[in-house]
């Protein structure tokens, strides 16, 4: 159970800090075709027995250039990009389900996830993606921030916005890796903008959302990994569940929903 | 001397179109320049062709004593840079400190955080648009106005040689209108370029040195007395437009509401 917390909150941290840009620059629908990549990578790994979260890491990351190469070449059609690059990645990722189907239970929790089952071996990896990742956002926060807020007027004025735009979707990519084990890859879209989405709803600054976002993210994967045990329930759809209901609940509770009423 | 703005021959193909045709014109001085010119006349291309954002297929664009095509890193260092405020998504949660602070980012290495300096430098330029008090508040809390003149903070910021200024009057209240023209006005005086794009001449007519009428092709450049001509103004709107003229002012009527 420590190690699944561990795994959890690690995934919560990255998710909810990577999820906030995801969410303020309309990103989600690459962050849903990213996390179906990683699935397929970690599906092609595990038929060549190499290590599925280093092919996950590998194939995410690849689509997440293709799909930003793409999308910087296309305009304005980046939906277009995205549609294709999802289908695209979820097609490989069914593909690969069905060979491996003598593996089915093992590709089984890279689709739904297991963080229950999480080895040493994993955790120390997932560690390792989770720690670097942060380190490059720390570093480099205050580019992500102009980069977000006014692309346009960052690109004018000096900042590397293209390079910059291109590490945040790897971190995304990085991000699904490291949610893969802990929410599966169909969860990892709501792992990384349901939390995010929920803070937004109570914060009139940056700093303000993340911090948020990381305290839904980590109560979502903590209670989901108590409430499961204790209920003998599948871990991540219950993290999965709790994310969404915070974010249903902060849109109740909204207070700048709640000043637009008439 | 070096020309702050010099364009020669410049021609802009710009989503499959010809937005800037054969553009010349020179800005020797640090001094006020005003753009106008119809809707898709080419006025915000023009900046992102000085800023090395849109690259000509014909001519030479000068900025600051730099070829934009060879030294565009160099010359945005050395720009501030107002875009159009309705760019903005309001949603995104930032504070109006964050927003000014961005002006010092590209003063300072990726990686490296901002020091006391800059937060000095932030302030300073939050005061100078009469803001100072403001440095805590949340962006979106503010007025149209409020939050163009933060923009124009944030771009003063960068302590810049030549702030580029696309419709920065545009829905905004008669009280921001004076504290940003008074504002630019001084910039202009401590030794900054300014260059802005507007639809309405009215406001800025008292601070414009330079004038530029731009319908694709330069309709006209020079000292704004010389070129608000009603031949002109015709030529630039390809309609009759008013021109009212009070002691050495004038005012222009029914000129493109959104040119």
């Amino acid at each position: 159970m420590i190690k699944a917390l561990i795994a959890s909150i690690l995934a919560a941290v990255l998710s909810a800090i990577m999820g906030s840009f995801t969410v303020l620059r309309n990103l989600s629908t690459m962050g849903a075709a990213i996390a179906h990549a990683s699935l397929a990578g970690a599906l092609i790994a595990f038929s060549l027995g190499i290590e599925p979260t280093i092919g996950a890491a590998f194939l995410s990351v690849f689509f997440a250039l293709i799909a930003a190469y793409s999308g910087e070449k296309s305009g304005e059609k980046m939906d277009i990009v995205l549609g294709v690059t999802f289908g695209f990645s979820a097609a490989i990722a069914a593909l690969m389900l069905s060979l491996t189907r003598e593996y089915t239970v093992a590709a089984y929790s890279y689709l739904i996830g297991e963080v229950l089952g999480v080895t040493d071996d994993e955790l120390l990896l997932l560690g390792v993606f989770a720690f670097s990742s942060l380190t490059l956002v720390l570093l480099f926060y205050k580019e992500f921030k102009f980069l977000t807020f006014d692309k346009e007027a960052a690109e004018a004025m000096g900042v590397n916005t293209r390079l910059f735009h291109y590490l945040m979707i790897v971190l995304i990519a990085v991000t699904t890796v490291v949610e893969l084990k802990v929410v599966g890859s169909i969860l990892a879209v709501i792992f990384l903008v349901a939390p995010a989405a929920a803070a937004l709803e109570f914060s009139h600054s940056l700093e303000k959302m993340v911090l948020l976002s990381i305290l839904f993210a980590s109560l979502s994967a903590i209670l989901g990994v108590i409430i499961s045990i204790i209920f003998n329930l599948p871990t991540s759809p219950t993290i999965g569940i709790l994310a969404a209901g915070l974010y249903l609940l902060s849109l109740i509770l909204s207070p700048k929903k709640k000043c637009c009423k008439i | 001397m070096k020309p702050i703005v010099s364009l020669e021959n410049v021609t802009v193909v710009y989503e499959n179109r010809i937005a800037l045709e054969d553009v010349t014109f020179k800005l020797v001085d640090p001094a006020f320049l005003t753009v106008i010119g119809p809707n898709g006349a080419g006025k915000t291309t023009l900046l992102k062709t000085l800023l090395g954002l849109v690259k000509p297929v014909k001519g030479r664009v000068i900025v600051l004593g730099h070829d934009v095509l060879k030294d565009w890193r160099k010359v945005r260092r050395l720009i501030g840079y107002v875009p159009q405020r309705e760019r903005i998504d309001p949603s995104i949660p930032i504070l109006v400190r964050d927003i000014v602070l961005m002006g010092r980012i590209p003063r300072v290495n990726p990686g490296f955080r901002l020091v006391e300096g800059d937060f000095k430098i932030a302030r300073e330029a939050l005061k100078r648009v009469g803001l100072k008090e403001y440095w805590d508040k949340p962006f979106s809390h503010l007025s149209g106005g409020q939050q163009q003149r933060v923009l124009i903070a944030r771009a003063l910021a960068a302590e810049p040689n030549l702030l580029l200024l696309d419709e920065p009057l545009s829905g905004v209240d008669a009280t921001s209108q004076e504290i940003i023209l008074k504002t630019l006005k001084e910039a202009v005086k401590r030794g900054v370029g300014v260059n802005m794009v507007t639809h309405d001449i009215n406001p800025v007519m008292e601070i414009t040195d330079y004038l530029l009428l731009l319908n694709r092709k330069v309709i006209g450049f020079g000292k704004p007395q010389e070129q608000i001509k009603p031949d002109k103004l015709h030529a630039l709107y390809g309609r009759r437009v008013e021109i009212i003229r009070m002691g050495e002012t004038c005012y222009v009527i029914g000129g493109d509401a959104h040119a």
